[in-house]
């Protein structure tokens, strides 16, 4: 519980605050854009859609590589982290699936206010699931390049696919690089694939760390 | 806390680090865990202190460590650069962790430690020298109050009155909370007064387990007229020699009997203890191979 307790209270408001550092400074963006051209597009669901998922992924890395082997250190089992860590993923996801509502709602004002228009973007759910899945993919990848060195290149693939599934749903999220617009196939029911993405990391990740060696730290 | 290691290997690929290693420790006693470079002593205790699934057997009290949530509350590993703190963490935030997450954690003797260590909690753990790291580890290690805790080379970059700082606090806390304390260190006489017992390890095996004291009564110095040093000293084990004119002394290894301590009285010879550190030299160079 005291891992879940300070992963939550640490990292979860770290990232509202960036998420709030964001926001204006893509409002700022936004006004600076509306001088030179029409505003045809949401820039937060650029932010959501694009940028969060990577800030999501650095934060599950961020969990295996740096705080587990604190963790260990301080005299907790892998077992005890990896259910903190879990949950926390979910707590995580949850707070940044709020946030992004709630950006859409005070953008949605200021636009409307200036009478521009935005672009369509996906349901918090949507956006729930695609935070969990990169976060708990970060983990995985960053277990298996702790673990196996350069062979953890393998669960690339895996994090790649997995991820992928969780961009179907959400409007405007295949724009970056790398990652190409998805047609939606089922509908909402594509969700399932998210949920059962987010199960094949998790599961991925305990299998990886739930004997890691911690590496001594040589500077 | 007692210690009992059984038939324990770690190997790093085709390298064996430790190998088939046995020995256990009473407990409640500072340790000595002496080894040269690449002895496998770091590997040993990152086994002790659960950073690796031990192949053999590794029990703190009767329970395996490994992923044992009892068991590894109990320990606490500490290098000369701390696992327990991440590079961007303030020194403040560091006792945090240590505060939040250790039940035995004593905070007010963590900045106790850091003011005499001169650590600004202010700053950042990978902004500090070398020997501040060690301090902070050192923090870590003392203020955890671990029933099992173990510092690896926790020593290196500090300067003298840091060292002799960091072995009174050492003492002082040991004699205030025993527990189980394994320190290991290449500078050996500056710690030959605190160690209890001592571990020699060399090649990822045990060479010898002993009481700091009877082990040195193993070593004798023996001083005086050359020829009679010669003469007292043929077929015993001699580590050096040293001569001056017609005096000589000679470091031999064994216990000398009845007989040798009259011949040495007979023709006047002093007999000396060593050091510990001439010990171990000669314990770990004979079983290395070097010589």
């Amino acid at each position: 519980m005291k891992i879940f307790r300070h992963l939550t209270t640490t990292l979860v408001t770290f990232c509202a605050i960036v998420a709030a550092v964001v926001f204006a400074f893509a409002v700022v963006v936004t006004f600076v854009v509306s001088a030179f051209s029409d505003i045809e597009i949401s820039a937060w669901n650029v932010v959501a859609s694009q940028i969060a998922r990577w800030f999501l992924f650095w934060v599950g890395i961020y969990v295996i590589h740096n705080v587990l082997p604190i963790a260990v250190a301080h005299g907790r089992t892998r077992r005890e982290f990896l259910v903190a860590a879990s949950g926390f993923s979910v707590v995580l996801a949850v707070a940044m699936s709020v946030l992004a509502r709630l950006g859409f709602l005070a953008e949605g004002g200021i636009y409307a206010l200036m009478d521009w228009h935005a672009d369509e973007h996906g349901t918090p759910l949507a956006y729930f699931l695609m935070f969990l899945v990169w976060c708990v993919a970060g983990m995985f990848c960053a277990a298996a390049f702790d673990r196996f060195g350069a062979a953890g290149v393998f669960s690339v693939p895996v994090g790649l696919a997995s991820v992928i599934i969780t961009t179907v749903r959400i409007p405007g999220s295949g724009n970056l690089p790398f990652i190409g617009n998805i047609p939606s196939l089922l509908g909402e029911g594509w969700h399932v694939a998210s949920v059962a993405a987010f199960l094949v990391v998790l599961a991925g990740t305990w299998a990886v760390v739930r004997d890691m060696p911690v590496r001594v730290r040589t500077s | 806390m007692r210690v009992d290691v059984q038939g324990l290997t770690v190997r790093y690929g085709s390298v064996t680090a430790v190998d088939d290693m046995s020995f256990s420790l009473s407990g409640n006693k500072i340790y000595g865990l002496l080894g040269r470079n690449g002895s496998g002593k770091t590997s040993l205790m990152s086994v002790l202190a659960g950073y690796r699934k031990p192949a053999g057997s590794v029990e703190l009290d009767g329970v395996p460590v490994f992923e044992n949530a009892a068991a590894m509350r109990q320990v606490c590993l500490v290098r000369h650069t701390p696992d327990a703190a991440d590079k961007g963490d303030k020194v403040s935030y560091v006792l945090e962790y240590g505060a939040a997450w250790r039940e035995t954690w004593d905070n007010d003797y963590a900045l106790e430690l850091a003011e005499l260590f001169k650590l600004s909690l202010k700053a950042k753990a990978g902004e500090l020298s070398l020997g501040q790291r060690s301090a902070l580890g050192v923090v870590i290690g003392l203020a955890s109050r671990s029933p099992l805790t173990m510092f690896d080379e926790s020593h290196l970059g500090m300067d003298t009155p840091t060292r002799y700082a960091f072995y009174d606090a050492l003492l002082n806390d040991f004699m205030a909370h025993p527990r189980t304390i394994i320190v290991s260190t290449h500078l050996i006489e500056e710690l030959a007064s605190l160690l209890e017992e001592v571990v020699i390890i060399d090649g990822g095996r045990l060479v010898l387990q002993e009481e700091a004291d009877v082990l040195r009564s193993r070593g004798t110095e023996v001083t005086g007229n050359a020829a009679d040093v010669d003469e007292f000293t043929a077929g015993l084990t001699v580590l050096s020699e040293k001569s001056l004119g017609r005096t000589k002394a000679t470091m031999v290894y064994g216990t000398l009997d009845d007989a040798r301590l009259i011949r040495a009285r007979q023709l006047g010879l002093e007999l000396g203890p060593i050091a510990l550190q001439d010990l171990f030299v000669h314990l770990t160079a004979t079983v290395g191979g070097v010589r």
